[in-house]
């Protein structure tokens, strides 16, 4: 087991990726708090899987404070942070509220400034004991190269790129690496909601067809499963990774590594 | 007021597409200019032409010395083989890499000792040298060189010489036909890969020229070591059409 004996923290813990990377993590030993607004996180159900849950808007600093209390309170010390909580508004700027911006901004970028923030001294202490203690990021694709219809989220993302590079260059010399995983599209409820979605406009075309489409364009000719992306997740929280610090690692079945695609 | 008045200037790849226009447009803001490539003379060409294939090394540094003192080198000559790794022969290696690798690399050794001080490459690298393009695997090799030769240029000779990359997308010429020639329905293909382009047109060699331009000019005396991408917004979206969405 790869995470043996280690103490993990997974905002989003219960949504799509997040929930795969605590299932993951359990799976090799961690011990695992998963945080999310609700039981259910994303989903429609959650049956319990030995994870602790904790109720969490990481946009507020209060409960951030809180969550790490517990964790000092009942481990003493945190080995890895995984920031995988994120919203995506499917809009343009034009049709964005400046309501929907905001928010975009306070969970995916103000949630992993705030949760990072107050789990330092936790992953100092655990750095202090074995060979590193691991921060990931969720930045995504989106941050290199826009998806259209999805202005705020890109650059949130894009903003967690920069982060991450910023707290890898600060916390480094402490044993706290940094890292970020920029997924391509994952088989989620965001990615679902994006296909279905009012912004998408289907424009006639089935969710089928249109899925279709999407798979047909990756050189791998699939989208991503929130397993592919917690296997990344496990790699970087390891200690096998204890060279890897300030990258944004793209997981996208090769989608951005193309120009274009002629397939007529 | 022209921007490159007084300006010596090298094109290499002159005949036709964005080198033809480069060396137009280089004529029109006072340079002087003379360019290369295969063969005789095109007939209507406004400036003096040297036979050249750039990967002789040999007749390239003839070709510089005839030249004497420039100030502007442009490694616009390149070739583009269409086929995978497996389908590529030693022969579409040594055509594509000779002519898009080591002809840059011949042109900037030959010409670089004879640049005056505040002197301006400028190499034609491609979005294909960052991103791949499919059935180009060595045109898309030979185009990162180009983009590595020049960060080191650009760091070996400043700061008497500046060095910096256009990187075109699909620029309007016989090797974006070539390209589409490759699809199962030109036509659809061409339509699909328009509806990419935030700018809803593919590049005209006079979109690059434009680049080409400011970077051989003052202008651009604190620009060096850069890749200068213009394809119309291409690359800065998702591969899935936005049609689709």
């Amino acid at each position: 087991m790869r995470l043996e004996g280690k103490i993990a923290f997974v905002t989003g813990g219960r949504g799509g990726i997040g929930r795969a990377v605590v299932a993951r993590f359990l799976r090799e030993g961690a011990v695992v708090y998963a945080a999310d607004l609700s039981e259910a996180g994303s989903l429609d159900r959650h049956d319990a899987d030995g994870s602790r849950f904790l109720r969490l808007d990481v946009s507020d600093e209060a409960e951030c404070i809180a969550a790490m209390a517990q964790v000092r309170a009942e481990s003493g010390h945190l080995d890895i942070l995984v920031n995988a909580a994120g919203i995506e508004i499917e809009k343009t700027i034009e049709e964005t509220s400046l309501d929907e911006w905001n928010r975009s901004f306070a969970v995916n970028v103000t949630g992993t400034f705030l949760t990072s923030k107050h789990a330092l001294p936790l992953l100092r202490a655990a750095a202090a004991e074995g060979p590193s203690a691991s921060i990931v990021n969720f930045g995504s694709y989106d941050g290199f190269i826009a998806d259209p219809g999805l202005a705020s989220y890109c650059a949130t993302k894009g903003a967690v790129h920069a982060l991450t590079r910023a707290m890898a260059c600060d916390h480094g010399p402490e044993g706290i690496r940094v890292n970020a995983i920029c997924p391509g599209y994952i088989d989620t409820p965001m990615l679902q909601s994006f296909f279905t979605g009012e912004g998408s406009g289907a424009g006639g075309k089935s969710i089928g067809d249109l899925q279709q489409a999407v798979r047909d364009v990756h050189p791998l000719r699939s989208y991503g499963t929130p397993e592919d992306i917690a296997n990344l997740v496990t790699w970087l929280a390891s200690d096998e990774a204890r060279y890897a610090s300030g990258q944004l690692w793209v997981l996208d079945g090769g989608l951005s590594a193309q120009v274009q695609q002629m397939k007529v | 007021m022209k921007r490159l008045l007084g300006k010596r200037a090298f094109v290499t790849g002159g005949r036709q597409g964005i080198g033809r226009a480069i060396v137009e447009a280089f004529l029109a803001e006072g340079a002087e200019v003379e360019t290369c490539g295969r063969g005789a003379a095109p007939e209507d060409l406004p400036c003096p032409w040297h036979s050249l294939d750039v990967s002789d090394g040999t007749a390239v540094e003839a070709v510089a010395e005839a030249f004497g003192e420039i100030d502007i080198l442009v490694n616009n000559a390149g070739i583009q083989v269409e086929k995978t790794v497996i389908e590529s022969t030693d022969a579409d290696w040594d055509l594509v890499v000779g002519t898009n690798a080591r002809g840059v690399f011949n042109s900037c050794r030959a010409f670089l000792p004879r640049m005056r001080r505040g002197g301006s490459i400028v190499n034609l690298g491609s979005i294909s040298g960052q991103l791949a393009d499919p059935s180009m695997a060595l045109y898309c090799a030979s185009k990162a060189f180009v983009h590595a030769l020049t960060r080191s240029i650009a760091v070996d000779h400043g700061p008497d010489i500046r060095c910096n990359a256009i990187c075109p997308g699909w620029i309007e010429t016989g090797m974006l036909e070539a390209g589409f020639a490759l699809a199962k329905d030109p036509a659809r293909a061409m339509e699909d890969a328009r509806a990419r382009h935030a700018t809803g047109r593919f590049g005209r060699p006079e979109d690059i020229a434009a680049m080409a331009v400011f970077l051989a000019s003052d202008e651009a005396a604190f620009a060096t070591g850069q890749l200068f991408t213009i394809d119309g917004g291409l690359t800065a979206a998702s591969p899935l059409n936005p049609g689709l969405f």
